[in-house]
């Protein structure tokens, strides 16, 4: 007996580590941005909740903003730490935004910080924003209460509609460093309606190794992109213009919807040469099409076709400006790595991957067309 | 002093047979008997002054001389009904059937005075005549009975609304009106030197197992107390390890429960005085059982049993999780949730530990003294207890409204138990936890939950496992353990209680195949 309690005591404190991290001792940053100094610091902004506890229930929350420069992120969170009641905790960090400038040299700095903590949010969300971070952070909204939730919901909605591919901190650490492989993120834009100063989504900025290219995807061209990479989101809506006959604008356009997707890369090592085939097959439905006459097959084939032939180039486009950014998003290095390990040693993939060949090839089949004709 | 050696040999050897407990059989009597034998005299004044002398001139032991003196009845006036006495003994005589009292039809004969004070004390009245050494004995109890009715503390909804009562007898009574059987069997014990309590184990022959028959009678035949009171007393003297936080005895107080138990090869055990009845072997499931169950369909039984189980978990770690979560996890706090949470701690001045369990200690004051006071005064003491101080507190600022939502729902949880001995258990389970999420977080309630686990793992109960069917794992038992699955699968008894004769029964839906095949 006298062994167990002196085991036990001796655990609770000969251990020495006493984790204990009070929820109402720290103020939590729901929202983080980066800014690019000239002189090469950075400047950090964040919003922290601030709420007034009732006993009829949470007031409504205040939103502090609080941003400070410093050469480094923890040296900056160490002087918005100084201005703030409790302690800052990136816990449960909801959106990192980097701005621009930043995003354009390297943005691995200022995420090492959080990769290394083990309290921090790696589902925190990413974008890049067009102008700087603390703008967006500071936009006052009537609607949200947060701002972290607003931007939040923005990316998650971008996500549903297949606009963007939902990268995380978790998920682009290996794209981060493989060599093979590269991604996108979001771009956010700060907008002024009349009064009102709203975020909107820009399309998608492509990365190379850790550095923002500049080019972007449209995001008109987004969701097509993002199929291409094999991934579709809760809907995926594709408008296109299919005639060019019709006086009245709307008549050429058609829109569908991706019911289902089938996409096959092929990578392939021809006399040296990388050749990658991408296909694409899209199960379609139509949604939007103001000529009512979809009645016979012909037609419907016909509508098909023309969709092919419009994806395909789009397609092409797409491909082409990844290569002229030279971003793989395809992640095609990794499997000619795999694949083709001597080829991959004898390349240097961040000067070769645009001169690479991809074929993208996008067949539409249009399956339904709603409940009239 | 021929008697005194008779004892002295009696006692030695009751000694070597305590030593060597595996192999004797058991004493019919109980050892703690007479230490001296006194034959009654001819002198009918002798042996008046001898049971006066013996029970210390009580107040209450009445003479009445009869035959000018010749003769005399003695008895307890506060033990024996008058009436029954004038039934039994002087209508008779006046009506003229039979000439003498030593002659009616109900009266029995012993010479032994010491046997007859013992006759005394259980009610009977004694009959002494001059120049005779023969003493007339007659059985004339009074019994003030509780009628038999619905025990409060375990109503059901469907189902019989009998309850046990004090008196043994009623006891046995309903249960044999429920076993018809001639191999159930009742075994009396008279158990405490001064009170002299009457104890009955009762089971099947030839389903219970016989190992734990007599390791019962062994270890209630070797209480040595004053006083036995209730199965409370018998409980710790009997029971495997009483340095363990859960009963290994089921309490009940419904005589189709022990009924249903003894049917599983269990063995119950009563004592006169107390409506409640204890049955062992007992495992952890069975407190979770209740008549109840048997009495709906089977679905709402199982959806019910597993309410309660869950109820459970709730109970002993609902207020660790909450602790260990908001001093040290509260990245786990889902995103939608920070703000209310957040709101609603912010501005507490005690750490949660503290908070925790000033709320607890609440709680139980409040349940203590609801319990003692009459009821309407009771209630509301609820009404203060939960109203006032509940929102009071949070006004105040001193207790979150999230830790209130906690405590009350852990409350609730651990009233859900059919059994009230595990859920005073489980409401004193709650605390280490506590204290291990407030010191460890989630690491703490792990070690909690293990070491309630292995302790579980490792009871037994009179020799069968606490935790089966569980550990050890039994497929067949499990039936009847989370789930309640139609009474006619369940054709078999538990194998926890090592029933002799496992099945329950045979094809009892024939009827089905035959319709079908026609």
């Amino acid at each position: 007996m006298n062994k167990v309690i002196c085991v036990i005591l001796s655990l609770l404190v000969l251990t020495g580590c006493w984790d204990q991290r009070h929820f109402k001792n720290y103020n939590l940053a729901l929202s983080v941005g980066f800014d690019q100094l000239e002189n090469g610091s950075i400047i950090e902004t964040v919003s922290i909740p601030t709420i007034m506890g009732s006993p009829e229930g949470p007031l409504k929350p205040k939103v502090q903003i609080v941003s400070s420069k410093a050469p480094t992120t923890l040296d900056a969170r160490e002087k918005i730490d100084q201005r703030i009641s409790a302690s800052f905790d990136p816990s449960k960090l909801q959106v990192v935004l980097v701005g621009e400038d930043l995003a354009k040299r390297d943005i691995y700095p200022v995420l090492d910080g959080f990769y290394r903590n083990p309290n921090s949010n790696l589902n925190a969300r990413l974008a890049v924003v067009e102008g700087s971070a603390k703008e967006v952070i500071s936009v006052k909204t009537p609607n949200e209460s947060r701002v972290s939730q607003y931007i939040t919901g923005l990316l998650e909605s971008v996500v549903l509609g297949t606009y963007s591919t939902g990268e995380n901190l978790q998920l682009i650490s290996a794209e981060l460093m493989e060599p093979g492989e590269d991604f996108t993120l979001p771009i956010l834009k700060k907008v002024v309606q009349g009064d009102e100063q709203l975020v909107e989504y820009n399309g998608l900025g492509l990365f190379h190794n850790r550095s923002y290219t500049g080019e972007k995807i449209k995001q008109e061209d987004a969701v097509l992109f993002v199929l291409m990479q094999g991934q579709k989101g809760k809907r995926a809506r594709i408008t296109r213009k299919v005639n060019n006959d019709k006086a009245y604008e709307p008549l050429n356009y058609v829109t569908i919807k991706v019911m289902k997707i089938k996409r096959d890369l092929n990578v392939k090592v021809q006399g040296g040469e990388v050749k990658a085939d991408l296909s694409l097959k899209i199960s379609a439905r139509i949604l939007e099409y103001p000529h009512n006459q979809l009645v016979s097959l012909q037609i419907i084939n016909k509508l098909s076709d023309r969709l092919t032939r419009v994806l395909t180039k789009d397609a092409k486009e797409i491909a082409a400006k990844t290569q002229s950014a030279n971003s793989d998003v395809f992640s095609i290095g990794r499997r000619v790595k795999a694949y083709y390990p001597e080829v991959w040693n004898q390349m240097d993939w961040n000067k070769d991957y645009p001169n690479i060949t991809i074929t993208p090839k996008v067949e539409v089949d249009v399956k339904q067309h709603g409940i009239i004709n | 002093m021929g008697f005194f050696k008779k004892f002295l040999v009696g006692k030695s050897e009751q000694g070597n047979k305590q030593e060597k407990a595996f192999e004797h059989e058991l004493p019919q009597k109980p050892h703690y008997a007479q230490p001296q034998q006194m034959s009654s005299s001819a002198q009918l004044s002798e042996n008046i002054d001898y049971l006066f002398s013996q029970c210390k001139q009580t107040g209450d032991l009445k003479v009445r001389a009869l035959d000018d003196g010749r003769a005399a009845l003695v008895f307890y006036e506060t033990l024996v009904d008058h009436e029954k006495m004038q039934k039994k003994i002087f209508a008779p005589i006046e009506m003229g059937h039979v000439g003498r009292i030593p002659d009616l039809p109900n009266s029995r004969q012993m010479t032994n005075l010491d046997e007859a004070i013992k006759k005394l004390l259980s009610g009977h009245v004694l009959y002494f005549d001059e120049d005779s050494t023969r003493i007339t004995y007659f059985d004339v109890t009074a019994s003030f009975n509780r009628s038999v009715e619905e025990p409060v503390n375990e109503k059901v909804v469907r189902g019989s609304h009998e309850g046990f009562v004090e008196n043994i007898k009623t006891n046995v009574n309903l249960i044999r009106k429920r076993i018809e059987d001639k191999s159930l069997v009742v075994k009396y014990f008279k158990v405490g030197k001064k009170t002299n309590t009457n104890i009955a184990i009762v089971y099947m022959n030839g389903i219970a197992d016989p190992e734990i028959v007599r390791k019962i009678e062994q270890r209630i035949t070797d209480i040595s107390v004053d006083m036995v009171q209730s199965p409370g007393f018998i409980e710790e003297f009997i029971e495997d390890s009483t340095s363990s936080p859960f009963p290994q005895m089921l309490n009940t107080e419904r005589p189709d429960r022990v009924s249903a138990n003894i049917m599983e090869g269990r063995i119950a055990v009563m004592a006169e005085g107390s409506p409640t009845s204890l049955i062992a072997p007992s495992t952890f499931f069975m407190f979770y059982q209740s008549p109840d169950d048997y009495n709906m369909r089977w679905y709402t039984g199982t959806f019910i049993r597993l309410i309660r189980l869950t109820s459970f978990l709730i109970a002993i770690g609902l207020p660790a999780f909450y602790i260990a979560v908001v001093s040290f996890h509260f990245e786990v706090i889902p995103d939608d949730l920070i703000v209310p949470v957040k709101s609603s701690i912010n501005d507490i001045a005690y750490p949660p530990l503290v908070e925790a369990l000033v709320m607890v200690i609440i709680i139980e004051l409040i349940r203590e003294a609801g319990i003692r006071l009459p009821s309407p005064v009771g209630q509301t003491i609820g009404i203060v207890g939960g109203l006032v101080i509940g929102d009071a507190v949070v006004r105040a600022g001193l207790i979150s409204n999230l830790m209130i939502i906690v405590v009350a729902l852990t409350a609730i949880a651990s009233f859900v138990v059919p059994s009230n001995e595990l859920s005073t258990t489980l409401r004193l389970l709650t605390f280490p936890l506590i204290f291990l999420a407030g010191t460890l977080g989630f690491v703490g309630i792990m070690f909690g939950l293990l070491f309630i686990a292995i302790h579980l793992t490792k009871l037994e109960s009179f020799g069968v496992p606490y935790f089966a069917p569980i550990a050890p794992l039994s497929l067949n038992d499990l039936k009847d353990t989370f789930v309640r699955i139609p009474l006619y699968k369940m054709n078999k008894r538990p194998k926890d209680a090592h029933p002799t004769k496992q099945l329950a029964m045979e094809e009892s839906r024939e009827w089905k195949k035959n319709e079908q095949s026609k």
